[in-house]
């Protein structure tokens, strides 16, 4: 029996949120999103009806890290091994899940362990595979990632700016692919991540509760058709579900061919100039948001608007607080460098 | 690492003296390793594991695990001393490589352990080497060292002070070498290195992001190319890699015939000890470099400019004053150089410059040779001390942060169960990493691997025991280990501030703010909480929940209110309830209350006399085990340090006596007579307290 997922077209509002989670679906380098709210915004939600419209995955089918039987910079050592004597890899289809972290998540669950059974019976130290193995080709979703202990939250960024997991512990070393879309959420009252830490997300969406009397009234409406009947409600959004599943299908193979003009990296380099930013992230992140933002819009040149669109996504965690003020400057709309087109 | 998917360290946009670093420690391993200091997102570690592919090959003893160096017979490890008596030793050519220490590395894995397999299938204790072992010879690269686990930290101090890792565990003894080339990297946002480890590295660089947008273009530039295709990113330079990596191996043949003249060295000395530099290392550091620089360009005599080069990178982290502009600095010292390296020619240049050779050369003795060689004197581990960094000049009303000293408290035995970084504490529930194991009487968290490698050596013996049972791990109860963890507990810091209309208050209340915003800033780090209770007027009020937010704190801080009477009571009872509200939430929180008032309360809470309710509730709150401080903003001195305390002789009017004091000792806390009411001072006396503090 299928479980009911609630709908991503269904969700009401938190537009930017979405928007966040779909151009990470589209490209995941951009370097996941941290959502920034309080309870009951409909983050998890919306993180788990991403993934049921994003496109089904071709996995090796007995591997245990779900490798991509076409990605062979990208396999296991022991899909390669196998590869390398000449066999081929059995491949199946499988959905992309929402793989979780529990907060009180122990060093030994989220990274892998060493198999005890293994230990026992014959002395051998196998590797049992923690949730990074999981997560991988998997979107990983982190509540609460304030209140994690912070050399787990550096093992989880290092495992998705590096894209595998590297294990050196209780006698085994042992690395596996750990390629996922990191989504994280915290509520900001209750502290922050370390500034390092903050700049390894590649997005940050801050999310209120809504105060739209109308738009209120629609989310609670909506969910109460959905408990009462998961799958009419589903059905009723179904046909939206698949148009933005396509769309974000399409972008990522627009993706590659959407041009970037010079003059638009020129402006994305010169406003994290002028805000100081620490660090290159807010450039680069900048430069793929914005690239995945015009492949999901069909635009086929990333002009100023996108920029802006995903501007405060990109910088409302790297901007320093200087002054108590924190002004998200915008590049301005008329750039004599940007109308210029030339790939770069 | 699995995917060789680096950046080619050619093709790295800008930060020339970090990669010249690098490049340095390639020509000449004996420099001493590199600091790499920086802000986040600057291609640092980026930068190290570039550095693997243009690293020279060594030659090493062929078979030995530890790859020892077959030209230094005093640094073999056992089995090679051994091999050594009945012949000739094999020797191979090797790649140098970066062994990275992993942010969850355990201390076994970095020392070594025992051999599990062999242990069960032969009853053998052999010895299963660590990090370190794969480290000898090698590069070791600790990211984040700022952030490494002081036990982990006190390991790594042994092995490269000694230049050998000493084994104790599991029923095993084993020494073997460890000399690597120290690789750091650290945001120094994020704390200060331990003096003893930052020592450790012979040079230091400091990285900033650059503002040049050409650059930063690049740098896009080639993250995308090398996203997108990293393959061809490599072929693309490959050209200048080889280039690169001809002339770090020509450099390094030179450098055997590169010496510093007499005066050269001469000149490094005085430079050291003008630059007030601590200890000895530096000037050998200084020589090596420049000699590594002068290869490098192909010269064979060191000159000026090498030298002071080479002082660059060696004193960022080794001077005792800070350095201002550093433009100006270096011009001044580039000409001061160049007029004590003629002094030095021209006064009777034998002798001087043998004189001072002389010295060199017995400096040199007494550090014990080599930079990277192994000392032969141990060096104690010392208690971390805080450093000593400069502050901003006070100005009291400009709200301007500053670096906060890093505070180092001593370990508490209690257990504590909260999330925090500034105390170190043994946890009892099962969070917190895994730091180390040990034998207890009842074991409630299994340590598996050490249980495991306890029962190792014995199995062969058990299971002849138990024939019918040959393929079980037969483990007795002595075998049991407990894990043990560590998690690091907050404090809670409790302002409870004076807003009323007495002498200086808007001044106390912007020095109070700008010092909250100030321990805030670098809470993130600590994961300490601050609140802030403000009374004035008939009551007092929580302008401030307990947070860790620096923004939230800005923006509820905005507007404080000032004037009125002054309900010292009501402040310390707001207090009070606040701490035992966290208390519940977390019972092992650990909580300061910080009072700042002239404490000259004049509004009564429960109807009696003012003083008394004051006193009271100071007795309660000391009662309740919370710790407390009083800062005295008298302006009027008759409350200086080491107040004299007389006995109230009128309830109204005029208070003769120290009433801060009082209140202090009934809170039995701390007093501080602060002279100069500013956010420094106040900073600077609640980490006094602190650290006083460390334990219970």
């Amino acid at each position: 029996m299928e479980r009911f997922v609630y709908p991503f077209s269904a969700i009401v509002g938190q537009d930017k949120m979405k928007l966040a989670l779909v151009l990470n679906a589209i490209h995941p380098a951009i370097g996941g999103v941290l959502i920034r709210g309080e309870k009951g915004t409909g983050k998890s939600t919306a993180v788990r009806a991403l993934a049921r419209l994003l496109p089904e995955l071709t996995v090796v089918a007995d591997c245990p890290y779900r490798c991509d039987p076409d990605a062979p910079e990208a396999l296991c050592s022991d899909c390669q091994d196998r590869l390398a004597r000449g066999e081929t890899l059995p491949r199946a289809r499988r959905r992309m899940r929402v793989v979780e972290l529990p907060i009180n998540a122990s060093e030994d669950r989220v990274v892998g362990a060493i198999d005890i059974e293994a230990a026992i019976k014959s002395g051998e130290r196998r590797f049992e595979p923690g949730v990074l193995a999981e997560a991988n080709r998997n979107i990983l979703y982190v509540d609460e990632v304030n209140l994690l202990d912070d050399h787990l939250v550096d093992v989880l960024l290092d495992a998705a700016a590096m894209g595998v997991n590297v294990v050196e512990r209780e006698g085994i070393s042992i690395w596996h692919p750990a390629r996922f879309i990191l989504v994280g959420t915290m509520n900001p009252e209750e502290g922050d991540l370390r500034p390092q830490l903050l700049d390894r997300f590649g997005l940050t969406v801050d999310v209120e509760g809504i105060k739209d009397i109308g738009q209120r009234v629609l989310i609670v409406e909506r969910r109460e058709e959905w408990e009462s009947d998961p799958a009419s409600f589903s059905q009723r959004f179904a046909d939206r579900d698949a148009e933005i599943g396509t769309r974000i299908a399409e972008a990522i193979a627009r993706f590659p061919k959407v041009v970037m003009p010079a003059g638009i990296l020129r402006a994305i380099a010169e406003l994290n100039v002028s805000l100081q930013v620490d660090g290159h992230r807010a450039d680069l992140v900048g430069r793929k948001a914005s690239q995945a933002l015009a492949a999901y819009r069909g635009i086929p040149e990333v002009g100023v608007a996108e920029v802006n669109e995903v501007a405060d996504m990109v910088l409302a965690h790297r901007v320093k607080a200087a002054g108590g003020r924190r002004e998200l400057g915008a590049i301005p709309q008329s750039l004599p460098s940007a109308s210029r087109a030339s790939r770069s | 690492m699995p995917f060789e998917l680096t950046l080619p360290f050619s093709a790295l946009v800008g930060q020339e003296q970090m990669k010249r670093a690098l490049l340095l420690n390639a020509v000449d391993p004996g420099v001493g390793g590199v600091l790499i200091r920086g802000e986040r997102g600057t291609a640092k570690s980026s930068a190290v594991r570039a550095l693997a592919r243009l690293l020279p090959d060594y030659e090493a003893v062929g078979g030995c695990p530890y790859r020892c160096d077959p030209a230094i017979p005093s640094r073999f490890c056992d089995d090679c001393r051994r091999r050594a008596k009945h012949g000739s030793l094999p020797v191979v050519r090797l790649p140098m490589r970066i062994v990275e220490l992993p942010i969850n590395a355990s201390e076994d894995r970095l020392v070594g352990s025992i051999d599990i397999e062999a242990a069960v299938r032969a009853g053998a204790r052999r010895f299963q080497p660590g990090i370190l072992a794969e480290a000898n010879r090698n590069l070791l690269y600790v990211d984040e060292v700022n952030l490494l686990d002081d036990h982990l930290v006190d390991v790594l101090l042994d092995a490269a002070a000694m230049g050998v890792n000493v084994v104790e565990r599991e029923g095993m003894s084993v020494v073997h070498p460890a000399h690597f080339i120290l690789v750091g990297t650290m945001n120094p946002e994020e704390g200060e290195l331990r003096p003893q480890l930052l020592d450790r590295f012979g040079l230091c660089v400091d990285v900033e992001t650059p503002s040049d947008i050409d650059q930063r273009l690049r740098v896009m530039e080639l993250e995308r190319e090398f996203l997108e295709d990293p393959r061809m990113v490599q072929k693309a330079f490959g050209a200048q890699e080889a280039s690169l990596r001809q002339q770090l191996l020509a450099a390094a043949m030179r450098l055997d015939g590169v010496n510093p003249p007499d005066a050269i060295r001469a000149l490094i000395s005085r430079l050291c000890l003008d630059g007030s530099v601590a200890g000895h290392r530096a000037d050998l550091v200084v020589a090596r470099a420049a000699r590594a620089i002068c290869a490098l360009r192909q010269g064979s005599i060191v000159e000026l400019p090498d030298v002071l080069e080479a002082l660059e990178l060696a004193l960022a982290h080794r001077r005792r004053e800070l350095a201002s502009d550093k433009q100006v600095q270096a011009q001044e010292l580039a000409s001061r150089a160049a007029e004590q390296l003629a002094q030095i020619q021209a006064s009777a240049p034998t002798e001087a410059a043998q004189a001072v050779r002389g010295e060199a050369t017995q400096q040199e003795g007494a550090a014990g040779g080599d930079a990277n060689e192994g000392w032969t004197t141990a060096e104690s581990r010392e208690s971390p001390s805080s450093e000593a960094v400069e502050t901003e000049p006070d100005v009291v009303i400009q709200l301007r942060t500053f670096p906060v000293k890093k505070l180092d408290l001593p370990r508490e035995r209690q257990a504590r169960r909260a999330a925090g970084k500034r105390t170190s504490t043994k946890s009892e529930t099962k969070r917190g990493r895994y730091v180390r194991s040990s034998q207890a009487e009842k074991v409630t968290d299994v340590a598996f691997d050490a249980t495991v490698r306890a029962a190792a050596p014995h199995q062969l013996r058990r299971r002849q025991a138990t024939p019918d049972a040959p393929n079980q791990l037969q483990l007795e109860s002595q075998d049991l280990r407990q894990k043990v963890r560590e998690r690091k507990t907050g404090n809670l810091i409790v302002f409870v501030v004076d807003a009323s209309a007495s002498m200086d208050a808007e001044q106390r209340m912007l020095a109070t703010k700008g010092a909250i915003l100030s321990l805030l800033r670098h809470a993130y780090v600590r994961r300490d909480k601050v609140a802030l209770v403000a009374f004035s007027g008939r009551n007092a009020r929580v302008v401030l929940r307990p947070t860790s937010s620096v923004d939230l704190a800005e923006r509820r801080l905005e507007r404080l209110n000032i004037g009125g009477t002054t309900p010292l009571t009501h402040g310390l009872m707001t207090a009070l309830k606040l701490i035992k509200t966290e208390r519940l939430r977390d019972p092992h929180v650990y909580p300061l209350l910080v009072l700042i008032s002239d404490g000259r309360g004049n509004i009564s809470l429960f109807g009696e006399e003012p003083l008394l309710e004051a006193q009271r509730t100071a007795g309660q709150i000391k009662q309740e085990r919370i710790r407390a401080m009083v800062i005295d903003s008298t302006r009027d001195f008759g409350s200086q340090p080491g107040y004299p305390r007389n006995r109230v002789t009128s309830l109204y009017g005029a208070y003769a006596f120290n009433v801060c004091g009082d209140l202090a000792e009934r809170l039995g806390g701390r007093y501080y007579g602060l002279f100069d009411l500013s956010q420094n001072a106040i900073v600077d006396s609640v980490q006094r307290e602190m650290l006083r503090t460390g334990s219970a």
